[in-house]
Order: C-alpha cells, then structure tokens, then sequence
C-alpha cells in the first residue's frame, strides 16, 4: 500500500511542471501574423447578473466582430476583485458602477470612461420601507430625518445607487449613519434589499431605481408590504472604463473604435436588441471622465476613495 | 408451534425476586433447548441442551472457538440463537424485549477478559454502573457530577481489595486493578448469577488465582450462580464443582468436576486445527 | 478495619480542571448572548416567513432545464478540480511546514538545546497563524492584486491557508507518533531527513493521508466560497443566481453541492476504512494504546455504507456483491482515480504557474506593499476593540452552536447507535421502531450534508429572513455551517467506539439512556469538545464572509476596507484578526490538555 502510493503522489507533480511552461499572455506584445492577443473585458453589473454573465458570448462576439480582434470576456462577480483585476492590466474594459468606475480609474493613469446608457445620465435611487413601519412618502430631502431611530439596509458596500449617494443624500438631510437603530446593513445587493424590507428585517432600504421598477412590474415585490419614500435626485451611474494599454495593444485609434462599435449599438436590430437588453439598456450614448466628479468627491468624502 | 407450545407452560412469576436465590429449586436457573447459533454460515453452537441450576458453580471449558463465549452471551441475553430456545430465571429470553428483557439482565452480573468498563470515567461511576439498572435517571445523572452512594461502592472496592482507588481514572489502573473494579461492579449490581467470560485470561498466574478466588468467594458469599468460561484446565478443576466441557458448538462432556478424567479434558482440545 | 480504608479517601474536589472549563466556557457563551442584545430586544422577525417559505419551496422546483444542468455540471467539475489542485498543494506545503514546526524535528536537529528548540517551535507555530487567521476569501482577493485573475488565485486561495492548518494538524501527528525507531537511526547517526523519512513519516502515514482525505472534503467548501471572486465554479453560479434571487436556480446549484460534497465524504470515508485508519483526524485521542484493536474491518461486520433495509433477495445479493466489489477493488480505483483527476484537475483549472515568480508579480507586489505600509487606521482604536469582542462574540456562539447541535444529530447518525444491531437498539425490537431508526439516521445524515454542503454566506440570508439582524443571525449561520462538519466528524467517533463496555451496560439491563450516560458520553464528550474547540477557530476566520448580517464585527470593517482600497486599514483589522486566532488557539490548546 504504501509503496505505491509513493510514485503516485511523485506523479503528481507532473502536472504541476508541464502547467508551468505556459507562455504568459500578458507579456508577448502584439505579434504581426501570430495570434493576436485578445481584448479582455468585464462586467459587475448590479442587476440580473446571472444573465449577463452567462450570456455574455453575445457581447463578445459582436465586438469581435466589430474590432477585428479576438475578444473575451472574464466573469468576475466581486467589485473589488474587478477593480484590481482591471489596475494589475487583466481587464482592458469593464462594465463599472459609478463609484468602481472612479476607483479603477484612479489605479490606472490615462484610463478613460467612454460609454453610458441613456439612463445612467440621469440616474435616480429610491428609498423603501416596509408599510409596518407606518412611514409616509416625502418629496423634500428633508424628509429624511424621518428615517432616524429606524432599521437600515444598504446595498452592497460599493455601489453607487445602493450605497454612495444615498448616504451622501442622507448626510444633506443631517442623517449620519448613526442616527439609525442599531448597525447598517450591508444587504449586498438591491434584490436582497428588497426581500429583507418586505421581510420587516430592516424597516427601511435603498436601492437602484431600475431595479426596483423592473422587480414591481414584474409582480415580484408584495407591493402591500413594501412601498417607495423617496426618489433621490439624478446622478451618473454605470459606465464603460476602458484601459489605456489597448492603444500600446491595438493602435492609437482602438479607444476610439470600442466607443463608436457600443454607440452603434442599435435596438432595431434584433440581435443587438438582446445584448442592449442584457445592459438594460435603450443604448449606450456617450461619458467622459468630468461627469463623475461629484461621485469621485462623495466617494473622498465618505472614505470609499482613500 | 413447539414455540408456542413452551410458551404455554411459561413459569407463573418472573423470577426477579429473591425466593430462589439461596435454595436449590427443582427449577433451573438457565435452560438450554435446542440452541444452535450462526455467524453468517458459520455453526458456532450446534444444538445445545444444558441446566444450570441455583448455586452451581459451572466452568465452561474448550479450545478457542469452540463457542464458549458465544454461549455466555446467548446466556445474558445480548445474542438471540438462531435456532432454540434460552430460558432464564423462568422466562424465555427469546421472547422478551425492551423493559422486560433488561428486568431479567439485571438479576445476571457479567465479567469480561478484556474488563469492558469506560476508560475515561473515575472508577467510582464504572462501580456505579452497577446500579444504573435500579436508580432512576435524575440519580443516575447526578451521581456522575456528585457521586451516589459512596459508601456501597466504597465497600465493593474494600471488598475487591482495592478501596484506595475510589477516585481515581480507570484507565490508569493496572489490567488486575481493572478485573477487580469489574468485579466490584457486579458485587453492587448484587445479580442472582455471575457469567465471567475468561476472567483471568488477560492476568498472570497469580493474578488469576487470586482474582477466581475472589470470585468464588464472592459467590459462596451471597448465594449466587457462577458460571465461567476457562480455557485452564487446572483453574476449573479447583474453583468450580462442576464443568462443561466444549467442542466445536456441542457438549463434549458435562459433569462434576471430580468425575471428569484427564483423558476426557485432552480430547477436548485434540483434533482442532 | 475496613472502614478505616474507606475513611482515608478524600472526596476530590468537586472543581476538576474540567468543569473549571466548562464554567469558563458556559460563562463565555452566556456573555456573547448578552452582547448580542438577547434579552433586550426582539429578535424573530415573524413577516419574513413568507420569505423563508418561498425559498424552501424553491427545493421542489429546481432549474432543470438542459441548458442550466449543463452549466451546473462544467460549474461542479471546475469546482472540484480548484479543490484538486488546492489539496494537492496544501499538503505537500502542510508536509514540509508540519515536519518544520514538530518539536521532535529540532530536537533531533539539535538534541541538546533545548532552549534552542523552544525558541524556534514557538516562533515558528506562532507564524503560522499568520496564514490561518486570515480567510480563504482574503487571501484570494491578496492574490487578485498580485496575480490579476488567473486560476492560481484561487489555488493558492485555498492552499495557503490550507497549507498552514495542514502543517499545524502534520505536526501534531507527528509529534505523537512513538520516538523509539527515530531515536534508534538517530543514535546510529542517521541524518535527521533520512531518520524521518524511515521512521516517523511512514509510521504517521496512514494518520496524514486520512487527513489528507478530509482535507479535500473541506477544500470542496472552500472552493466553493473562492468562485466568487473569478474562478468560476458553483460558488460563481451560486452567488450569481442568489444576487438576483432566482431560488429556482438556486436549488439546481445546492443539489449539485450536495452531491458532490455527499460523494466526496462517502469515497473518502470508504478509502479511509479500507486503509484502516477510520477516522477523519484523530483528536484527543491516546494514540496507539496498548489496548486490544476495536474490531477487525471488513465488509461483513462494519460496512462502511450501511447497508440499506434489504427488499428482495435478489437486490440484497446484488447490493453486497457491489459492496464487496467497491471494498476490495477501492484501493486500486482510488490510485487509477487520483492518477487521471490530479493531472485533469491542473489541465482544466489552466492556472499560470509562470506568474509565481513574473516581473510583473513582483512589481504588483510592491505596489501593494507601498499601499500597505506602515499599517494605518482610520478610526478609533476603541472601535477596533469593540469589533474584535464582536467577532469573538460571534465565534463563541457560533462554536457553541454547532458544538452542541453537531453532538446531538451525531448520535442519530451513527450508523451504530438506534439502527438494528447498534448501540442503543434492543435484540428484537419492533418493526415500527426499525424504520424509524433507518428514517432518522437518513434524515440526520442528509440534515448534516445540507449544513456543512450550503455555504456560510447562503445560510446568513436565510437566517436574515426571519431574524433581526445584528451578531446572532451571523452565529446561526456560522454554527449550522460548522454544525454539518462536526455533526459528520462526531458521528464517526460515535462509530469506531470501543463496544465493549457498552456491551456489558447493555448486558446488565440498563436502560438506554443509561448506557448512552455511562457508556457512549464519557468516552465521547472529551473528543466531541476537542473537535469543537479546534473548530473554533474556524468559525473565527469565517465570521468575515458573514458580514450582511449586520453587525460583522471585523468581518464588516474588513469588507470595508477592502472595497475602498485601503490596505493600511485592512492590515490593522487582519493584524487584529490574527491576535484573535492566535489567542484562540492558545485556549483552545490548554482547553484541549485539560480535557484529556
């Protein structure tokens, strides 16, 4: 027994030698006729992920198509797994929330927002509560303070609509963290918000608008138990962040071909109807970097950007 | 149908009291009918008829495997035979189950070769043990963070020879020691019959004289039963009025201890692989 | 005369080293309830039944639509293959660690200075802990910044901190292995290397590899949890059908894990048996006494897969013919099994192993360590107190949850115990009772395999759903996941008892309880509290992947942190977390010796 078990495990670690000689992608430079290497992209998207990230073929073949490159795409489902991943170079462009955007670019000099979808210029969160807790909607800021003494959930830590704004909203109103009962939660993401305030778990939620349309007119949300207090003001959201080594890669013009190939996007065309779909997207228009200051300024503010 | 013809002619009372404890009845203590026993294929007790009467003090002798064992723990009712039936105090243990089948169990005191008593626990609970069949429950969970009955333990120990060892961990007794607190387990459990199954197989000769001395005292003492598995000869001669002698599952020979010649003991261990 | 002898006996004092413990540890437990506003404020969230309810009920209608089996069958295959490759490195990293941090090791290096030794041991176990404090998740999320998404990130997720706990168990084992034979080749002036290799390594060998057995089976979990962050597998699919709460898809996915974590449990437990070595880890244990072996193994008296209640004569023959088949062909299935999954596992999972020593990787790891140093916090220290006695709060009753709750399932899922023939069942007993016995045992171990199968994080949610938020939704679902894993462990040394002394309880006519009071508990209960205290820490590391709870202590801080990016914060919450586990594993060390 024990005497074949000794070249056993000797074998396997030959495995281990034969894995190690594989060449390393990331530093081959982009050869004349050998294998092209391909554009790398990424999504943390905060609704219907599952769908994206497992329909995301779709996507990839049609930039592809569109750039003359082979593309792939790398499901990552952790915001700061995606950040990191696109600052050490493994992701030419993602598919960022308005507060990871700012952070990625932040890591990586010259990197550039370049696309939005036509809801993200205007985008909105919403506050929910659950009707036990006998809140009543508002339309001033102000009406905030009603929240103090109350059971609170966010998001997930870095979204910008289930996090960023809505505590930089609740601090114009003179809500600090604080104020409410007990510790905030950290739901993780908006459909857990949702189902934890109709539980009666957390009185009162935030959440993405989007989301929270979708989920009601889909009949999803026992709309008896839970109800909207608040809708925030507008503010930038999602947009694409690409990185700057595709022009060293592909060609100075490269940027400039990934931007025109997502505007060109068209909805009238069935198959790229799906992929706008995917996004949640009517189309994608453009961004530039500027729009995101103020979310940049709340993230320093809040200590979501050291 | 034969089952239920001896079932018919069951003996009125359940044998747990006393009453026959010190006389010799014309009842048998265990009854023997017909037992045959099987380990898978294997014939281990091929169909047994034997008595044991109040009193006696019967060796149980044979080669290993010729079913000694096996025999014992047909006779405490841990093992049900294949064929036949076992009769214990006037009741058929076949039959019995649950509450009824551990009420006749607690009238039969068991000694085993390898002491069976729980390492980690102080000696004082595996003597206690010994009352576990009588003591309500609430008793039997306190006496394990306050130990009960202290003083009838204590002097089962005295009895055994050992009564500095009250407290101590079981397991860091010698295997001497440990026979003895399985012998004092039994004396608190007071049974009207003691199995020992090879006692003193685990202990050096002295030992061995001293402990089945013990337990024959032990026995003439209380007016108990005695029946015990030897594989000594010499042991079986001395301590015990009568022997069994076994070979390959069947009675070999059966008969006071004086009557059984040297030729009758060879044979018994001849022929077997 | 006699009563003089008896006199002399003191009475021991009723406060043994033991209960001294046990009052410790109820104290602790009764203090984490109280900090978790227990008694204060109300605490079951009655409107989120509905909720719970949709989701159990999800269990009756799982995706099982072709497209989504088929990703549940590459998701399960690339999770068993990081948990493959992640076991295979743990160990050989755990081999080399645990013979350098074994006490016998530097004394045979350097037999005559002890002092020496002493130094070196300690130093060398204290920084140990460094790997192990810190959770599986973390460490993948260190590595993202130095690898970028590469398998290896995973891999080494797993094998680091694995590699670290694997070290401290290796040592342990052999440090109790008997020191005669190595002595021997030492004093004939055998190098210490050579001396270990002929002696104590294979001595210990059939204990390390039954290790290694559950080593993998905790890497399946393990694995599961890493998917998150990019590698794929069934914790990836998990997370993404949970984020937008599809229960339907959700259930295909759990199904998944507990077939694999089912089959992976039973094929070890199978092997291990075959080699003899029963138990998953042998704690607390006196280690090869001179007592008599338990019982002899083979396919007839202790079947390994109990053998299910026999309907026809045909399936009961068909049924031990396979058994039969499996025992005596397992060895062989085994090696072929493990000579084509390893080199699969490392071809599928494609990890970059080059990156290990790239420019780039050291590049990026100055960056990090830039970003990192000199540790900073932003906040009060008070604040860091104040978590650090939440998450050890969390632990405590995590621990003692799934310590109590794993003794009491593990006795039902004894295959030993109420089935016929077992510990607690009577000669002949009714059929009625028979097939509750098979039913409870069969509830219980599936109870245990959905625990331990369901990962911390899932079990978080739910227990969000009908309780308020705050330490104890986040102890619950530490302590059923926890549960599962020592329900398994405990319900195996229930099944290598020595019946012997059982046997003669029974034979007595005690009654049940009794025999279990008497018999099974005290020669269990020490080893069920060293399988809990070693799990302890455990639950400590893991209280950071329950943070939506609502009150994650360091786990909530951490999370923080490492979403704003500021490592020199995250430092000083890990340098915290690793005080902590270093502190646990001190108590939970002397706990252990005391309760021997």
């Amino acid at each position: 027994m024990k005497r074949s078990f000794v070249p056993i495990l000797l074998s396997l670690l030959l495995p281990l030698a034969a894995c190690a000689p594989s060449p390393n992608p990331s530093t081959s430079s982009s050869g004349d006729s050998a294998a092209v290497q391909p554009f790398v992209t990424g999504a943390i998207p905060d609704q219907d992920p599952e769908k994206l990230q497992r329909l995301y073929g779709k996507l990839a073949d049609y930039l592809s198509q569109e750039l003359g490159v082979p593309v792939e795409y790398k499901p990552v489902t952790d915001y700061t797994a995606a950040v990191t991943a696109f600052k050490v170079g493994d992701l030419d462009m993602v598919w960022f929330g308005g507060l990871t955007g700012v952070q990625a670019r932040l890591q990586v000099p010259g990197a550039e927002a370049i696309a939005q979808r036509d809801i993200d210029a205007d985008f909105h969160s919403v506050f929910i509560a659950n009707t036990a807790s006998g809140l009543q909607p508002f339309n001033d800021i102000n009406g905030l303070q009603a929240l103090k003494g109350r059971t609170f959930t966010f998001g997930s830590e870095s979204s910008t609509s289930g996090r960023l704004m809505p505590q930089y909203f609740l601090e114009q109103a003179g809500v600090t963290l604080q104020d409410f009962k007990g510790e905030v939660g950290f739901s993780q993401n908006h459909d857990a918000t949702i189902k934890l305030v109709e539980a009666g778990t957390y009185e009162v939620g935030v959440l993405n608008e989007q989301v929270w349309k979708k989920r009601s007119e889909a009949g999803e949300v026992d709309l008896n138990k839970v109800a909207v207090i608040w809708r925030t003001p507008a503010y930038y959201d999602y947009h694409w962040v690409i990185n700057p080594q595709v022009k060293e890669r592909y060609g100075e013009d490269f940027v400039d071909k990934v931007k025109s190939a997502l505007l060109k996007l068209d909805p009238a065309v069935p198959e790229q109807r799906e992929i706008l779909e995917l996004f949640g997207a009517g189309r994608f228009i453009e961004t530039q970097n500027s729009n995101y200051s103020q979310i940049e300024q709340i993230g320093r503010q809040i200590g979501k950007i050291q | 149908m034969t089952r239920r013809h001896r079932a018919g002619r069951s003996h009125p009372e359940p044998a747990t009291t006393n009453a026959t404890a010190d006389s010799k009845s014309a009842l048998p203590l265990f009854e023997l009918r017909q037992v045959s026993h099987r380990f898978g294929h294997h014939l281990v007790l091929d169909r047994l008829n034997l008595q044991i009467y109040p009193g006696e003090r019967v060796a149980i002798v044979g080669a290993s495997g010729a079913g000694k064992s096996t025999l014992l723990r047909l006779l405490n009712g841990t093992l049900t035979p294949s064929e036949g039936d076992v009769w214990a105090l006037g009741q058929n243990l076949g039959r019995l189950s649950g509450a009824r089948l551990r009420r006749v169990q607690r009238q039969i005191g068991t000694i085993y070769q390898q002491f069976h008593l729980v390492d980690s626990l102080a000696v004082i609970h595996n003597v206690n043990a010994g009352q576990l069949g009588r003591w309500p429950i609430w008793r039997a969970v306190l006496s394990l963070l306050v130990p009960q009955q202290v003083e009838t333990a204590a002097q089962a120990l005295q009895r055994v020879g050992i009564p500095e060892k009250l407290y101590a961990r079981t397991d860091q007794l010698s295997g001497g020691q440990q026979q003895r607190v399985a012998i004092a387990r039994v004396l608190v459990q007071d049974p009207l019959v003691i199995l020992a199954d090879e006692p003193v197989a685990s202990l050096d000769p002295e030992r061995s004289h001293e402990v089945m001395a013990l337990l024959c005292e032990l026995v003439q003492e209380g007016g108990k039963t005695l029946v015990v598995t030897l594989h000594l000869e010499e042991l079986a001669r001395r301590y015990c009025d009568r022997i069994v002698g076994l070979k390959a599952g069947r009675i070999h020979f059966d008969g006071p201890a004086d009557t059984i010649t040297p030729e009758q003991m060879a044979n018994l261990y001849r022929g077997q692989e | 005369m006699a009563l003089d002898g008896r006199a002399e006996i003191p009475r021991p004092a009723f406060w043994t080293p033991q209960r001294r413990w046990l009052l410790a540890a109820s104290g602790a437990v009764l203090l984490s309830l109280l900090g978790t506003g227990l008694f204060r404020q109300a605490l079951f969230n009655p409107g989120g039944i509905p909720q719970l309810w949709s989701f159990l009920q999800a269990s009756l209608q799982p995706d099982l639509s072709p497209e989504f089996l088929q990703l549940t069958g590459r998701a399960t295959l690339t999770t068993l293959a990081y948990a493959c490759c992640g076991t295979l490195l743990s160990v050989l990293a755990g081999l080399v660690g645990g013979v350098l941090t074994a006490e016998v090791w530097w004394q045979s290096v350097w037999p005559r200075q002890q002092t020496k030794v002493h130094v070196l041991i300690n130093g060398t176990r204290a920084l140990l802990v460094i790997p192990r404090a810190i959770h599986e998740l973390i460490w993948g999320l260190f590595f993202v910044n130095i690898f970028g998404l590469d398998p290896l990130v995973a891999i080494l997720g797993i094998a680091i901190p694995y590699g670290a706990i694997v070290a401290k168990v290796f040592a342990e084992i052999i440090d109790e292995t008997p020191r005669q034979p190595l002595q021997a080749l030492l004093n004939s002036g055998v190098l210490p290397l050579a001396a270990f290799c002929y002696t104590l390594l294979p001595q210990a060998f059939l204990d390390l590899l039954s290790y290694t057995f559950y080593r993998f089976e905790c890497s399946i979990r393990s694995a599961t949890v890493l998917g998150i962050i990019g590698a794929g597998g069934l914790g990836y699919e998990i997370l993404l059908s949970l984020q937008s709460l599809r229960y339907s898809q959700l259930w295909t996915l759990f199904y998944a894990l507990f077939l694999l974590n089912g089959l992976v449990d039973a094929m070890s437990a199978l092997l291990r048996h075959r080699l003899g070595s029963p138990t998953r880890l042998d704690l607390n244990l006196k280690r090869r006494s001179t007592q008599a072996p338990i019982s002899s193994i083979s396919p007839t008296s202790t079947s390994v897969v109990p053998s299910i209640v026999p309907a026809t004569r045909e399936s009961v023959s068909l049924w031990s013919w396979l058994q039969r088949w499996l025992w005596r062909h397992s060895l062989r299935l085994a090696q072929l099994g493990l000579l084509v999954l390893i080199p699969f596992s490392f071809w599928y999972v494609q990890a970059d192993f080059s990156k290990l020593v790239a420019p780039r990787t050291v590049r990026l790891l100055g960056e990090v360590a830039r970003a990192a140093l000199p540790p900073r916090l932003n906040g009060s220290p008070d604040q860091l107190v104040t978590l650090s006695l939440q998450t050890l709060a969390m632990s405590i009753l995590a621990i003692a949850i799934a310590g109590l709750g794993g003794m009491l399932l593990s006795f039902p899922a004894a295959h030993n115990f109420f089935l016929p023939g077992g510990i607690l069942s009577g000669p002949r007993e009714p059929q009625m009772r028979r097939v509750a016995a098979w039913l409870g045992f069969g509830l219980t171990r599936n109870v245990l395999l959905i625990c331990r199968a369901i990962p911390a994080p899932i079990w978080a949610l739910v227990a969000l759903f009908v309780l308020f938020p705050g330490i104890l939704p986040g102890a619950i679902a530490l302590g059923i996941h926890n549960l599962g894993i020592l329900g398994r462990l405990m319900a195996e040394v229930t099944e290598n008892l020595d019946r012997r002394p059982l046997l003669a309880l029974k034979a007595q006519g005690s009654p049940g309880v009794l025999i279990w009071l008497y018999g099974v508990l005290p020669l269990t209960l020490t080893r069920f509290l060293a399988y809990s205290l070693y799990r302890w820490e455990v639950c400590m590391r893991e209280t950071v992947i329950v943070g939506l709870v609502g009150a994650g202590g360091l786990g909530r801080l951490l999370t923080e942190q490492l979403s704003s990016f500021d490592y020199a914060g995250v430092l000083v919450t890990l340098g915290c977390l690793m005080l902590l586990t270093l502190g646990v594993d001190g108590i939970s060390r002397r706990a252990r010796q005391a309760l021997r």
